[in-house]
């Protein structure tokens, strides 16, 4: 029997008069890969926020791995297993590449050299061992993100929350960053994936969910996400179709 | 390994140095300063360096160290180590209530705040009876164990003993959890709590360590001097001073704080002392009656502050990561 790992039940998160999600809800299964998806403005990143404890929800709740998370600091979150990359990369810039991912797996060892020794692993996987020595400022856009994906699989999660981990990337890039998703997933982690770009998500996610101003504008499979005439309209504007 | 080494050699030579210079009063009371400064500005370090959590108070918290230590001696017979650790109680406490108030913020507050910690503490031994007021508190003598503390190399290894402890927790906190994560603090905290450090614990244990090291370097100042007020304990000078010394030398450095005592406090002294007139005049470049000659003489002894100041600007335009920095090799 599937298992669902995560539920956002009836979340809204209001900022004064303006409304950035609205009454949404869905669930995630375990080891899914699932799509967040929306033009810009629809209110992805924030309910990242609140799902990860940066914003604390309006209204709705939050249910990760059976227990109710929507009143938990982001480091409490992190610890219960459900970690976030960032869309605005940020790397400890004056540590190297190897601290860097180090931090990441502090939260499941106390010992340094274990930690190292995780963290140069972490690093092997998604091929930035040839630059554990540089300071993480250093790197270009690119091996950023790859770093900071390395960060959060250094931590071990249950579940990664990835905001768009590849925006601004070119073709080669964006195909070795979703090779690594897609391993990562086949050791049995789930992942909510936020992206822009419809094809990346459409090739990877099992399940996509559509956000429009906020609100829940679809839910299905990408087949049924590419053909749904509300979620053409909704990227491609009213009244054209693709 | 290479640097608890690198800290156990220089401890040893500075354990040496006494013996080498002597009977010196003079030079030893400047050496004790040096050590002084090092290891407030080391522990100032473990806050400021590694957690980016500059505070511009710590002047309470070797005050506390002091007062507790002056007010308990002039109180009670009682061993003075055991006033020490009294003193580190208190200073942690004093810590532990800022800490808890203000690590919740984010951003500069709490910078401003450790300012308005300090000047509470500062005001209320000012206005308080027990503490002496404005008066200070003065201690006829010292004794530990029956010996009588009024040679000043006991104080000497006492302050050396304090810095070494310092740097060696400096050197472990570098390669601990503890360290890195509050690195991660340092340089994004946000990142760093999406990581799973708990933000507020990770600065207040910093904290904690920095104004407990703080206050035995107080305390012991307090029983070496043994006359301390408020403005040679409590004063918004000395945690200047500290800020500055480490700022100098390299922040969030294992050597930088030490080298910035070794320069600014000579310095300083040398200035106070008016070397720097007395050369001027002395040596012929300036006529001693000549209006110049003159007003070296009157304000160069107040001049320390203000070459500190100069020295800070320079660091910060030319030497962001301090003198120090110099010597590192870009990674």
């Amino acid at each position: 029997m599937i298992q669902h790992i995560l539920h956002i039940t009836h979340v809204s998160k209001h900022f004064g008069g303006n409304v950035a999600v609205s009454d949404v809800s869905f669930s995630v299964d375990e080891k899914e890969i699932f799509g967040l998806i929306g033009p810009n403005g629809a209110g992805k990143t924030t309910l990242f926020n609140c799902m990860t404890g940066f914003f604390p929800v309006t209204s709705g709740d939050i249910i990760f791995d059976s227990k109710k998370i929507n009143t938990l600091r982001p480091d409490q979150i992190c610890r219960l297993g459900m970690v976030r990359t960032w869309q605005r990369v940020k790397p400890l810039g004056s540590l190297t590449v190897l601290e860097n991912v180090m931090i990441g797996a502090f939260s499941i060892t106390n010992a340094t050299g274990e930690a190292n020794i995780m963290a140069m692993e972490q690093l092997h996987a998604v091929g930035l061992s040839d630059y554990a020595t540089k300071p993480a400022g250093s790197l270009p856009i690119g091996l950023k993100k790859k770093l900071e994906l390395a960060r959060v699989l250094a931590s071990r999660p249950k579940m990664l929350l990835l905001d768009e981990i590849c925006g601004g990337l070119n073709h080669t890039e964006t195909d070795s960053i979703l090779a690594i998703i897609r391993a990562v997933r086949n050791s049995g982690t789930t992942i909510v994936f936020i992206e822009h770009d419809m094809k990346a998500v459409t090739s990877i996610c099992d399940r996509i969910v559509v956000l429009n101003s906020g609100e829940k504008l679809a839910e299905g499979t990408p087949e049924e996400i590419t053909t749904n005439p509300a979620v053409i309209a909704a990227y491609l504007g009213g009244g054209h179709h693709a | 390994m290479k640097e608890i080494a690198t800290i156990a050699i220089f401890g040893l030579l500075a354990a040496l140095l006494p013996l080498l210079i002597g009977e010196n009063p003079y030079l030893t009371g400047l050496l004790i300063t040096i050590l002084m400064m090092a290891s407030l500005s080391s522990a100032w370090n473990i806050l400021g360096g590694f957690a980016g959590q500059y505070s511009f108070g710590h002047a309470a918290y070797f005050g506390a160290g002091a007062y507790t230590t002056m007010i308990l001696l002039s109180r009670f017979t009682v061993n003075p180590l055991l006033t020490v650790l009294a003193g580190i109680g208190v200073a942690c406490m004093i810590a532990l209530l800022t800490g808890t108030i203000v690590f919740r913020l984010r951003g500069h507050y709490f910078a401003l705040a450790s300012i308005a910690v300090a000047e509470i503490v500062r005001l209320s031994v000012l206005n308080f009876e027990f503490t002496g007021g404005a008066q200070g508190i003065l201690l006829a003598d010292v004794t530990l164990w029956g010996v009588d503390l009024n040679s000043k190399n006991p104080f000497y290894y006492g302050m050396l003993v304090v810095l070494l402890c310092t740097l060696f927790l400096t050197a472990y906190l570098k390669r601990s959890k503890t360290g890195y994560y509050l690195q991660a603090i340092r340089e994004d905290q946000d990142a760093a709590a999406s990581l799973g450090i708990d933000i507020a614990r990770y600065k207040n244990r910093a904290l904690l360590m920095s104004a407990a090291l703080t206050s035995v370097t107080g305390s012991l100042y307090a029983l070496y001097i043994r006359f301390i007020d408020t403005s040679a304990v409590l004063d918004l000078r000395l945690s200047i001073e500290i800020i500055l010394t480490a700022i100098i030398g390299g922040v969030g450095t294992l050597w930088g704080a030490v080298l910035g005592a070794l320069l600014l406090v000579p310095l300083a002294e040398m200035l106070r002392s008016n070397v720097l007139g007395d050369l001027l005049v002395k040596g012929g470049f300036i006529p001693e009656t000549s209006t110049l000659g003159l007003f070296l003489k009157e304000n160069l002894a107040h001049a320390h502050v203000l070459v500190y100041g100069i020295i800070t600007v320079l660091c910060i335009l030319y030497l962001p990561k301090g003198i120090l920095g110099l010597f590192r090799r870009r990674k």
